[in-house]
């Protein structure tokens, strides 16, 4: 590789990396805590727990509702929510109106067996944590800004790959030359820690990018797909009465066979249209438990209106959410994730540091030449 | 760019050749949980927490060399005769 070429890598990396730097380390800082969000909630007495039952009859989704509204009146519900990995808690959204904002929404566990409300969901530090990791407190914007700064990570890391080859090829792997200075020994720690992660940070970073085009991508949704499966209720007015929905629950598992109910969407919500329910059904295996079927279904007869699968993106959209949550592989994989993020903290803290001790070592030489060149007579 | 004779073939073989494999172990990994269930998660631990474990091997190796034999001069090793 050329000189040239080097320097020109060795631009694309710096830059790239130190714009993207105090954003990253926000990210990989509040992303720790986020990999054991269910634990801590657990541990600070914010999750709640579902009660001790002799009998495993499940309340009906019309008692669910019924308890949400009755905990929260004036509101009305947007959603509710099965969780594949707690099945005795059943997650009820509600809100001003159904298409309110998404930070007005009051989140609520009941019990999936007596319907009895839990408590609150999604309350306590770890959704300040969440906040600052999602869009920093700024909305869409933030997300968007994030989301830019993750591509700023994914292209340092390429350079970063590149740049590998002049710097270690006279090395063997996992070389660290301890009798050199303090900033060789962190450039070696650098590129080792940076290569071997190379992989986990280029998936999380860039199913990260995706995470942040989710409202996009379910607004493409809604103007194409959704409008056109709702296209034969064009100018029907919004539902004047709601369908049991016990009747919408019994219909859409009818209408998706060997799938189960992962959330249904009250009409006029952001994931339907204004006149229908969409169930979104979930499969059972590891993979298929991830991608999401809509089923539409009348809003005053329960009738299912139509059915079909989530577009690429979507399902792209589904699939890179356990790849960056890491939430998919029990308690030991999350821990490797932890330990991957605290891995990449260390990487670019030591960038960050191989920068400013390049400065240093660089400013004596200039404000040298400086002092040779003001000494030279006129 | 630098496969231009079996030597530099080497010499790139031997750079890459263990990032490569981590990097595909963290793929095969990744995507094993996702896709086998159970045993998935087995190999996912294995591969994905392989580039860690590498970290923590440099590390043990690094500290061990620091704590074992006294350097000469600066940062040599010492002579035993």
């Amino acid at each position: 590789m050329k000189a040239r070429t080097v320097r020109l890598w060795s631009v694309v990396h710096t830059w790239t990396s130190l714009i993207s730097t105090v954003f990253l380390l926000l990210l990989c800082l509040t992303g720790l805590p986020l990999v054991f969000h269910h634990e801590i909630d657990q541990l600070l007495g914010y999750a709640p727990q579902p009660e001790a039952h002799a009998s495993a009859a499940h309340a009906t989704t019309q008692q669910v509702a019924d308890a949400a509204l009755a905990a929260d009146p004036g509101r009305v519900l947007q959603y509710i929510s099965w969780d594949k990995y707690e099945p005795g808690i059943v997650t009820a959204f509600t809100n001003s109106t159904v298409d309110g904002l998404p930070d007005n929404t009051t989140v609520r566990a009941f019990d999936a067996v007596s319907a009895k409300l839990l408590g609150p969901v999604g309350v306590g530090p770890m959704l300040i944590v969440l906040k600052l990791h999602t869009d920093m407190f700024a909305g869409q914007a933030g997300k968007l800004f994030l989301g830019a700064m993750g591509l700023l990570f994914a292209v340092a890391i390429v350079s970063g790959v590149v740049l590998y080859w002049p710097f270690t090829r006279r090395l063997r792997f996992a070389t660290i030359r301890d009798r050199a200075s303090r900033r060789v020994v962190w450039l070696d720690w650098h590129n080792l820690i940076g290569v071997v992660t190379v992989a986990w940070a280029l998936v999380v970073g860039l199913t990260g990018v995706v995470n942040t085009w989710a409202e996009l991508m379910l607004n493409q949704w809604k103007a194409t797909e959704l409008a056109s499966m709702v296209a034969p209720y064009a100018g029907k007015p919004p539902p004047s009465h709601l369908a049991s929905l016990d009747g919408v629950v019994a219909r859409a598992k009818t209408a998706a066979p060997g799938m189960e109910i992962a959330f249904i969407a009250f009409p006029g919500t952001p994931f339907t249209s204004s006149h229908h329910f969409a169930a979104f059904m979930r499969g059972d295996t590891a993979l298929t438990s991830r991608l999401l079927k809509p089923v539409l279904l009348d809003g005053e007869t329960g009738e299912v209106a139509d059915s079909r699968a989530l577009p690429v993106y979507l399902q792209a959209l589904l699939i890179s959410q356990p790849l960056h949550f890491g939430d998919y592989g029990g308690v030991p994989l999350k821990v490797i994730w932890a330990a991957l993020d605290l891995l990449t903290i260390v990487v670019i803290g030591s960038g960050l540091y191989l920068w400013l001790a390049r400065r240093r070592k660089r400013a004596p030489v200039r404000s040298g030449a400086f002092a040779r060149r003001a000494s030279v007579p006129s | 760019m630098m496969h231009g004779s079996p030597d530099s073939s080497r010499l790139w073989i031997r750079v890459f050749a263990a990032p490569v494999l981590l990097a595909a172990a963290t793929i095969t990994g990744l995507l094993a949980a996702l896709l086998w269930g159970a045993v998935g998660q087995y190999v996912a631990w294995v591969t994905v927490g392989a580039p860690v474990l590498v970290a923590i091997w440099t590390l043990l190796r690094h500290s061990l060399d620091k704590g074992g034999l006294p350097k000469s001069g600066r940062h040599g090793r010492a002579s035993l005769d």
